[in-house]
């Protein structure tokens, strides 16, 4: 009884006007309201889920729109983190100022050095050319010692970084709602990219690379510049990522940090703008719990996560989820 | 005028000779068939003019210009066109992306990344102008894939032409058509006028019959018969490859 009622009153029209918010709504309340309330540790999590969601989101830029399977990326994400991260260690500058702008140009400049030599092969070659290149970084990191801390690995015991405000000191909650207002400016852009012309070829690509030739397309040049792009974005997410660890170690240039966007994108779903922050969100909370109860089988678990998506949820969860709101707004909100 | 020129046009794949030394050339407006058995070299031959493929040797000339090292994208600037004989439309995209994709494709604009590409107004009315010529509009929300194979057709026919080319290259435009369908794509051909060059590989004799003025005939990579339809027909080498009667070489292959 109770429940027809509730049916009645939701099929008003003006309930049908509110429901379309519904998603923004919770959208919202997971990203800005909760953190508030929630104790500062786990707060540190949705910092890591937010970074690891801009970090997934530029390498859909390439695997979703472009379609090209990069096993690399980890290698923009680290030496973007590396830059700050030196920067502050033999240089004392711990501006934000310039450690966004620095980390952003060198994560581009290393995208723009890798590409220029993985993408003249394609394929199952481009994987392997961008994971050994995202390698060749890797051992460089782990061999220079002036790139780590004196007496270790990695770089650690950084400051937070200096914002030019002198009243001003970092909490918790600061750095993830800075971090929080990055992704929504980075969000916009790529979603601004990906319905430009440009986002357009860069599908096309994805679909046809001789048919794109021939309408006129200079495919290679296409390629390259999102492969640029992404690198950009992927510095920009090392730098917030060293920001927020306050270390940074050649792991974090390694093959699982290359593996994590892509495997948060597959989940997620690839090719849409919504797809990797849910695999970003899925894969951080799964870590965290998973950490929690059982540290060491963290690779198993998450082995486990990425054949369940294959299997039950191919195409990502993010389709899922978009298909089952469809379904209730349609049964609640149309009028 | 003359459109295009090859001169001693050659390409090899490792020991295969697939063309060897073609030399024919083709005035402004002519619609010229390219007809042959399978594995003649029609669409190596089509690779090359549209330089998805560099010759081993040879020169190509378009407009008096010499095009042999030029990627495919400039020769599209340049105002070619070309259908592929397996359908090539990106068919995890919608019929309208298919279309603007194809219409941004020698603009500048397509370098643009801030944009959003449904804000370019004279572009979408295009869009909506050729889709509703060929019946498609009212689908133009729909995947290409989820599209029949003739409506598939008629789109990348009707996107090859989009460009407003000089030089039109159909490979097989009417391969797995129905004979209306067809029917359909030699009216598109006629429509075209006289300022647009045609050239076309078929299998399709009354598709070629129907829209060609001449016909090159290779054979295993040798251009054996250049002229009228009238002409060709009466060829009685082309008869001996079209029949499989191989009264010199004792070879008869060709299907």
């Amino acid at each position: 009884m109770a429940t027809a009622k509730l049916k009645e009153a939701i099929k008003q029209p003006w309930r049908g006007q509110l429901i379309r918010f519904v998603p923004y709504i919770a959208g919202g309340i997971i990203l800005v309201v909760l953190p508030a309330v929630l104790p500062s540790y786990l707060q540190g999590i949705w910092t890591k889920f937010v970074i690891f969601a801009i970090f997934a989101t530029s390498y859909d830029l390439i695997y979703g729109h472009t379609g090209l399977l990069s096993l690399g990326h980890a290698a923009y994400f680290g030496a973007g983190g590396y830059a700050v991260a030196l920067l502050m260690l033999h240089y004392g500058i711990d501006s934000l100022w310039l450690g966004i702008p620095v980390g952003i140009l060198i994560g581009a400049a290393v995208a723009a050095a890798f590409g220029f030599i993985a993408l003249r092969v394609s394929g199952m070659y481009f994987l392997l050319v961008t994971f050994a290149l995202a390698q060749l970084l890797f051992s460089i990191t782990w061999n220079v010692r002036w790139l780590n801390s004196p007496g270790m690995m990695g770089i650690a015991g950084l400051p937070r970084p200096d914002l030019g405000i002198p009243w001003f000191s970092w909490s918790t909650i600061s750095l993830y709602y800075f971090v929080l207002v990055i992704f929504l400016i980075c969000l916009f852009l790529i979603y601004r990219i990906i319905n430009s012309p440009f986002g357009y070829a860069l599908r096309g690509i994805r679909e046809s690379e001789p048919r794109m030739r021939s309408l006129g397309y200079n495919a290679w040049l296409h390629k390259y510049i999102a492969f640029i792009i992404t690198g950009a974005f992927a510095g920009l997410a090392g730098v917030l990522f060293v920001y927020y660890n306050r270390f940074i170690s050649p792991t974090h240039i390694g093959i699982m940090f290359s593996f994590l966007p892509m495997i948060m994108v597959i989940i997620g779903g690839s090719g849409t703008l919504l797809g990797p922050v849910i695999g970003a969100m899925i894969i951080i909370f799964v870590e965290y719990f998973a950490s929690l109860f059982t540290p060491e089988r963290w690779p198993l678990i998450l082995g486990g996560i990425f054949v369940v998506a294959i299997m039950y949820a191919r195409g990502g969860v993010s389709i899922h989820l978009s298909r089952l709101w469809e379904k209730v707004s349609y049964r609640y909100g149309s009028v | 005028m003359e459109a295009f020129r090859t001169e001693g046009l050659s390409k090899d794949f490792g020991g295969v000779r697939a063309l060897s030394n073609v030399s024919f050339n083709v005035e402004v407006g002519e619609h010229v068939a390219i007809i042959g058995p399978n594995g003649a070299g029609k669409t190596t031959l089509f690779n090359l003019l549209n330089g998805q493929l560099p010759p081993t040797s040879g020169r190509i000339y378009f407009f008096g210009e010499d095009i042999t090292t030029m990627s495919t994208h400039h020769r599209a600037h340049l105002g070619q066109a070309r259908s592929f004989q397996i359908i090539s439309l990106f068919s995890n995209l919608t019929v309208l992306d298919n279309t603007l994709i194809t219409l941004h494709g020698t603009k500048r604009s397509r370098f643009q990344m801030f944009r959003p590409t449904n804000t370019y107004k004279y572009l979408l009315a295009k869009a909506q102008e050729m889709l509703t010529t060929i019946a498609l509009w009212e689908k133009r929300d729909e995947l290409v894939k989820n599209i029949s194979y003739g409506e598939q057709r008629r789109l990348e026919t009707a996107l090859t032409v989009a460009s407003e080319p000089k030089l039109l290259l159909l490979d097989e435009p009417s391969c797995g058509l129905t004979s209306a369908e067809s029917a359909d794509i030699t009216d598109i051909i006629h429509k075209l006028g006289r300022d647009i060059t045609v050239l076309l590989v078929a299998h399709d004799m009354d598709l070629v019959f129907g829209v060609a003025e001449r016909i090159i005939v290779l054979h295993y990579g040798h251009l054996i018969a250049d002229g009228t339809p009238e002409e060709i027909q009466a060829d009685p080498r082309v008869k001996e490859i079209y029949m499989g009667i191989e009264e010199n070489t004792g070879n008869a292959t060709a299907s």
